[in-house]
């Protein structure tokens, strides 16, 4: 997001949750498919440590591209999040739980979308302002 | 692009499941198999499955590590053969007992169903990742 143009922090905020989210996708993706794999460790990210990390560091730390091959470093703030091994019960083969992965597959979509929908609204908001203002 | 590696991964899933299936259905397939091309009955197939690196770009290296999933080694399972008193059968021994495979139609069947629903677990997560997307596309519309 442009920060010059930064209408608020909102938008920030809700790309860092956005991907947040997705990255903590990717993850439970991976959970799901090792369900069967001998001695996995299910792995995850803490959604509300990755957002006050997010929140905290401010501006995205990225390196200057003045080279379209240069390449892109992707040290933003949500980047650096680091995956936590979860607890888990050993089940005999490994430490992945089916139930708990579902769990947290439905509530990490339902944060995504809630995320999304939060962005359409606040675009939604400008394109009110911008119109009336022009009359 | 993050979702086409949650693809990625959830379809190794997949692909895991379906090959273990083969191997289940191999394995009724010849419960009553007493003649191989090894000599002796036909002996239970396993799969057994490890993590898979996703063919990535440098930026995702960078960030942290997600794991398929792949079938890593078919092994034979090592049980003893079932012993049968069969003294028809043209493979039974001076005794009169024939060897059968040591695959049991319950486990074969429990086996199965637990690969469905893995499968199922999988598809669920590329629902949630194609949900996901989709929903992304309505921003700026």
């Amino acid at each position: 997001m442009p920060d010059k143009l930064s209408f608020s922090k909102t938008f920030r905020a809700l790309e860092d949750a956005i991907s947040i989210t997705q990255q903590r996708h990717t993850l439970i993706a991976s959970n799901v498919s090792n369900l069967d794999t001998p001695g996995f460790r299910a792995k995850d990210i803490d959604f509300k440590t990755a957002m006050a990390r997010a929140l905290e560091s401010g501006p995205e730390l990225n390196l200057a591209r003045t080279s379209p091959k240069h390449i892109d470093l992707g040290m933003d703030a949500a980047h650096r999040i680091e995956p936590i091994e979860e607890e888990g019960e050993y089940d005999g083969i490994n430490w992945v739980n089916i139930d708990n992965e579902m769990r947290k597959l439905t509530e990490n979509k339902l944060m995504y979308r809630t995320a999304v929908e939060v962005l359409l609204r606040k675009i939604a908001i400008l394109k009110e302002v911008i119109r009336e203002g022009g009359r | 692009m993050n979702f086409l590696v949650s693809f990625e991964i959830s379809a190794s899933g997949l692909t895991a499941q379906r090959k273990r299936m083969d191997i289940i259905a191999g394995n009724l397939a010849n419960i009553e198999t007493t003649r191989t091309e090894k000599g002796g009955p036909y002996r239970r197939k396993m799969v057994v499955m490890s993590t898979k690196q996703p063919a990535r770009d440098f930026d995702d290296i960078l960030s942290f590590k997600v794991e398929g999933v792949q079938i890593d080694d078919i092994v034979e399972d090592k049980t003893p053969f079932k012993q049968v008193f069969n003294p028809a059968h043209p493979d039974a021994n001076e005794e009169g007992y024939l060897l059968k495979p040591n695959v049991d139609l319950i486990v074969e069947t429990t086996n199965m169903l637990i690969a469905r629903r893995t499968f199922e677990a999988n598809i669920a997560a590329i629902k949630a990742a194609r949900q996901m997307a989709l929903k992304a596309l309505e921003i700026g519309r």
